[in-house]
């Protein structure tokens, strides 16, 4: 089974947030308001943020796109009392909105804020997404997910998945999945997909032919908070 | 339990051990039986929408799953995109998500993050249902939709506009944004009804910037191409206050190709941004070089003067290809244009400049970008050409990585015999000067955003008074709410890109030609209607039909026909209309035409003298730079920015675009008012404090945000916000600087001077 991982160029990045809004459409992410936005209640799957440093003239921004970091060893997971949150086989930490009580000790947990609660009953029109994985209901055994999914259900946490129905999708179909460095892609999550500079690849960390495993090969890289032993998935080469 | 038991014909008798007598392991069965049954109900119950099985819910069966090929508008660039459609057996149809199209290698299949939002476009809540015709209320800020407007047919509206138009000298018609083909209709309704006064929005942005660069080589086309075809990068590019990844056009493209050249090609291309503010570009550059606003074209003198003093500038182009190069020469290399006579003006120091000279006349082809902030001042037309002769000295003009000239598709002419005029288009200038005077006493504006874009926009400025006006007449064709509606008499609703006919033209940038289709992905929205027909519609009434009908075209002249026949026939000379648009038998076509490849090195030159020209009268002038903190009255500059997720069709009601507004910010819903942290501990002000800009053209209230990266002297806000008739998740978010910034143009192209005002500030 694969180990899917995403890899980050912030050379490349220029911080335009196509894959912020790529992963709201693709997902069906309901959007905030300036209240929400105030109380940091909106929701978001994928987030651009930035880190300002040093004092004019000599000043350096990082702008860091933020996905779930799906980690090898989430602290999200330990502390879920419900098992609502897990990881897969192929290392994708998931969300099941039905088990999930809404007690937020995982937004606590989550050192990287990837996690987020829904405040509010979504808007019908928001639900109309036949295209999105249906609703499989509790009798299909076998079948894990963030379920009912797209729809939501208020006092659940979101997050990403690495766009898991995409991949899935894409391994029935017997499609490939991941970036490539020539520029043929196979199968990609939105974000990685939409990303305008390419500064985004996908692909499976087991895999030494796959782009993650040579861009980590060839350059340096990064894991944000790394010390706290999450050994995170989501991996940023620096500048 | 028990039902089930009994249905079956071959089921055993349930047993029971003792007549009446139930055992004691029975009666947990049992019991354990109905518990189960009881919570299966209770589970079932909390199910959401689990009442009808999922396969019976026809509304999320899906019947067709399609991408169509069309093309973006919410900016300029118009890039290529796919649009994913999917319809349900129930038959609903829904847009649900948008990407770039792989067929378009303008931008390598790539969209930037505004085109997403074209979701939220199409679906925007505050869209025009019906034509509306003012029955009351006072035009501009305190509109109210529902009370002053009243609903007619769309043959009343339209015979009531064209009743209002008196004569063609008195009829100005505003372009906002708009497809390249609904732009050709509007032009081609300008000459046929016989106004000169068309003016294009988008040369409140780029006249100044085209001008200086006309000057030097006669051509409106050129473009920085970045990275060739063969893959020849730009290896040196000088940006000045250009924001080539956040908001120079065009944007998908120049952000595809930054990923390249920082990272894909062999030798990383090296940026250096000279900007005031430390912008997304700036921060994404190898370096960042702080200026005073306004000292652009000086710096560029001073690069000049560096590169000829020592001999570095390109003597076979600058020989064989070059007019005025020695009175260029001779001026530039005056003393008032040393290194160290614009550090004091520039803020650079003097080793630097000589640095940045040396190293962008040795790495070539080396480009020198001019942005929007460089050429909106009052001499912003010798910035430019300042900055673009720059680009003639290291020879980079026309060559690969270097400036190349657009080329355009041949589309089908539309007739020209019989028409009263031939020429349209107005300056800016020559526009306000029009409205001043009350030359003109009715307008139509297409997706028009004047208010919102010009220099005193304010309640109660010129702008507003002149709009306000009983007796002007506003007609306004858009798709929703936005600042010129509220002005208008009439307003003729037009669907949006999604729902359209159309192509669009490549902008400058990649050389070859590339059209792309513009075709409906859903049925237009309520009685809204394609521009396109408004404008046959209109010209039909007036009498000017057949200037829009040309002979054996294949246009029927059936209105409803209109635009999709136009489409065809004006692109019929390149590809057949078949293979280009989308239909259930041709799901595959892609909805792009790439023209042929580019060739270098023409040196097709539209200047008088077929040569490109220096030109050095007047350029003295760029050393009249205004320094912060000089006078007492108004110490600061004001400088404003046009960030990533400002769309440019002159709405801004679009949640997605809103929350996400200011990357280098975190925030969202509003505009700050961002100022260097030394120059806000001089004033008194602190992050997150309530603050009033004040010019001597008005004030605005913003929230301040102290920042390191920003000029000391100089406050920046970013445009695109304060909005007050655009809908619920637009209006009253943040303020528009353009309320405070004063009216001053630039002399040569008549573009206002959007940087030249000064402020002061003070908390709220």
């Amino acid at each position: 089974m694969a180990n899917w991982s995403m890899v980050i160029d912030l050379d490349k990045c220029v911080g335009c947030q196509a894959c912020s809004l790529a992963c709201k459409a693709e997902n069906n992410v309901p959007h905030g308001s300036p209240y929400e936005h105030k109380r940091h209640h909106d929701i978001f799957w994928h987030k651009v943020i930035a880190a300002w440093e040093g004092e004019y003239p000599a000043v350096n921004t990082q702008i860091i796109p933020m996905p779930c970091m799906h980690c090898e060893h989430p602290p999200c997971v330990n502390v879920c009392p419900s098992k609502a949150t897990y990881k897969r086989g192929d290392g994708i930490v998931m969300q099941n909105f039905r088990r999930c009580l809404g007690c937020r000790y995982c937004i606590v947990a989550c050192p990287y804020g990837a996690r987020s609660f829904n405040f509010k009953d979504q808007a019908d029109e928001e639900y109309q997404r036949p295209d999105l994985p249906k609703d499989l209901g509790l009798s299909n055994e076998g079948h894990i997910g963030p379920w009912p999914y797209p729809h939501r259900t208020r006092g659940v946490v979101e997050k990403c998945t690495y766009c898991f129905h995409r991949i899935d999708q894409a391994l029935e179909d017997g499609e490939e999945v991941g970036s490539k460095l020539d520029g043929h892609h196979g199968v990609l999550p939105a974000c990685v997909e939409a990303c305008p500079t390419e500064a985004r690849y996908f692909g499976d960390l087991d895999d030494p032919e796959s782009a993650v495993s040579k861009l980590l090969a060839s350059r340096s890289f990064i894991k944000l908070r790394e010390e706290m032993l999450t050994s995170p998935k989501t991996i940023y080469l620096p500048r | 339990m028990s039902q089930a038991a009994t249905d079956k014909p071959n089921s055993p008798e349930p047993k029971r051990s003792n007549g009446f007598k139930i055992s004691r392991r029975a009666f947990l069965g049992v019991s354990g039986g109905v518990a189960a049954a009881v919570l299966a109900v209770v589970l079932a119950l909390k199910r959401p929408k689990l009442a009808e099985p999922v396969e019976t819910q026809t509304d999320k069966v899906v019947a067709a799953d399609d991408l169509i090929s069309t093309s973006c508008l919410n900016c300029p660039t118009r890039c290529a995109i796919q649009v994913r459609r999917v319809q349900t057996t129930a038959g609903k149809t829904k847009v649900v998500k948008i990407s770039g199209n792989p067929a378009s290698t303008y931008s390598e299949g790539k969209c930037c993050s505004r085109s997403h939002v074209g979701l939220q476009v199409l679906y925007n809540p505050d869209r025009f249902q019906t034509p509306l015709k003012r029955v009351g209320g006072t035009k501009g800020r305190d509109v109210n939709y529902d009370a002053d407007f009243a609903p007619v047919s769309w043959e009343t509206a339209l015979q009531d506009v064209a009743s209002k138009l008196t004569s063609p000298e008195k009829l100005l018609i505003l372009q906002g944004l708009n497809t390249t083909s609904n732009e050709d209709l509007i032009r081609q309704f300008a000459l046929a009804y016989g106004t000169r006064n068309l003016f294009d929005e988008e040369g409140l942005e780029t006249a100044a910037d085209r001008e200086g660069k006309m000057l030097a080589d006669g051509r409106s086309n050129s473009g920085y191409e970045m990275v060739s075809e063969d893959g020849i990068s730009t290896k040196y590019i000088l940006a000045f206050s250009s924001g080539i990844v956040e908001s120079e056009r065009p944007l998908a493209r120049n952000l595809r190709l930054w990923g390249k050249i920082r990272r894909e090609l062999p030798n990383k291309t090296r940026v250096v941004s000279f900007d005031p503010r430390y912008s997304v570009t700036a921060s994404r550059a190898d370096e960042w070089l702080p200026i005073n606003p306004g000292s652009e074209g000086a710096l560029a003198m001073a690069i000049a003067h560096v590169i000829l003093s020592e001999g570095l500038y390109d003597t076979d182009f600058v020989n064989d290809h070059t007019d005025g190069f020695n009175d260029f020469s001779t001026l530039a290399r005056t003393r008032r244009f040393s290194p160290e006579s614009v550090s004091g003006i520039s803020g650079v120091p003097a080793d630097t400049i000589r640095r940045v000279a040396r190293e962008f006349a040795q790495s070539r082809p080396a480009v020198a970008w001019s942005g929007e902030a460089a050429t909106s001042w009052p001499y912003g037309t010798l910035a430019s050409h300042a900055i673009y002769c720059l680009n003639a000295l290291v020879g980079s003009i026309d060559v690969p990585g270097g400036i190349v000239y657009q080329q355009y598709p041949d589309y089908q002419p539309m007739p020209t015999s019989g028409l009263p005029i031939t020429e349209t288009g107005i300056t800016f200038r020559e526009m306000a000067d029009l409205l001043r005077d009350g030359a003109v006493n009715a307008a139509i504006g297409f997706s028009s955003n004047l208010i919102m874009s010009v220099p005193e926009s304010r309640e109660d400025g010129r702008w507003d008074e002149l709009l306000k006006n009983d007796n002007f007449f506003y007609v306004h064709v858009g798709p929703a709410k936005s600042e010129m509606a509220a002005y208008a008499d009439y307003i003729l609703p037009a669907c949006t890109y999604l729902e359209d006919w159309g192509y669009e033209s490549a902008i400058p940038g990649s050389g070859y030609a590339e059209v792309r289709i513009k075709q409906p992905v859903i049925a237009p929205r309520d009685e809204s209607r394609p521009t396109a027909r408004t404008v046959f519609d209109l010209a039909t009434i007036l009498g000017r039909r057949d200037f829009f009908l040309p002979p054996s075209s294949g246009i029927s002249g059936d209105s409803k026909e209109f635009p999709e026949e136009f489409a065809a026939y004006r692109t019929s000379l390149f590809i057949a209309w078949s293979d280009f648009r989308w239909s259930e038998s041709k799901k595959d076509n892609t909805g792009v035409w790439k023209g042929s490849s580019y060739s270098y090195r023409n040196y097709a030159f539209g200047t008088p003298s077929g040569k490109f020209e220096f030109h050095s009268s007047h350029l003295e002038y760029l050393l009249n730079v205004g320094l912060p903190g000089e006078g007492t009255d108004y110490p600061l500059e004001l400088a404003i920015y046009r960030p990533v997720l400002e769309i440019r069709s002159g709405s801004q009601n679009f949640p997605w675009a809103q929350e996400m507004y200011l990357v280098m910010h975190g925030r969202g819903w509003r505009n700050l008012v961002e100022i260097n942290r030394e120059t806000a501990h001089e004033h008194g002000v602190g992050e997150g404090d309530e603050v009033v800009i004040e010019s001597p053209y008005g004030e605005i209230e913003g929230e301040a945000r102290v920042v390191e990266g920003m000029q000391p002297g100089v406050v920046a806000i970013a445009t695109g916000q304060g909005h007050f008739a655009s809908g619920e998740f637009a209006d009253g978010m943040g303020c528009n600087p353009m309320d405070v910034i004063g009216t001053e143009y630039d002399e040569e192209s008549g573009q206002p001077s959007f940087f030249s005002t000064r402020v002061r500030i003070r908390k709220a």
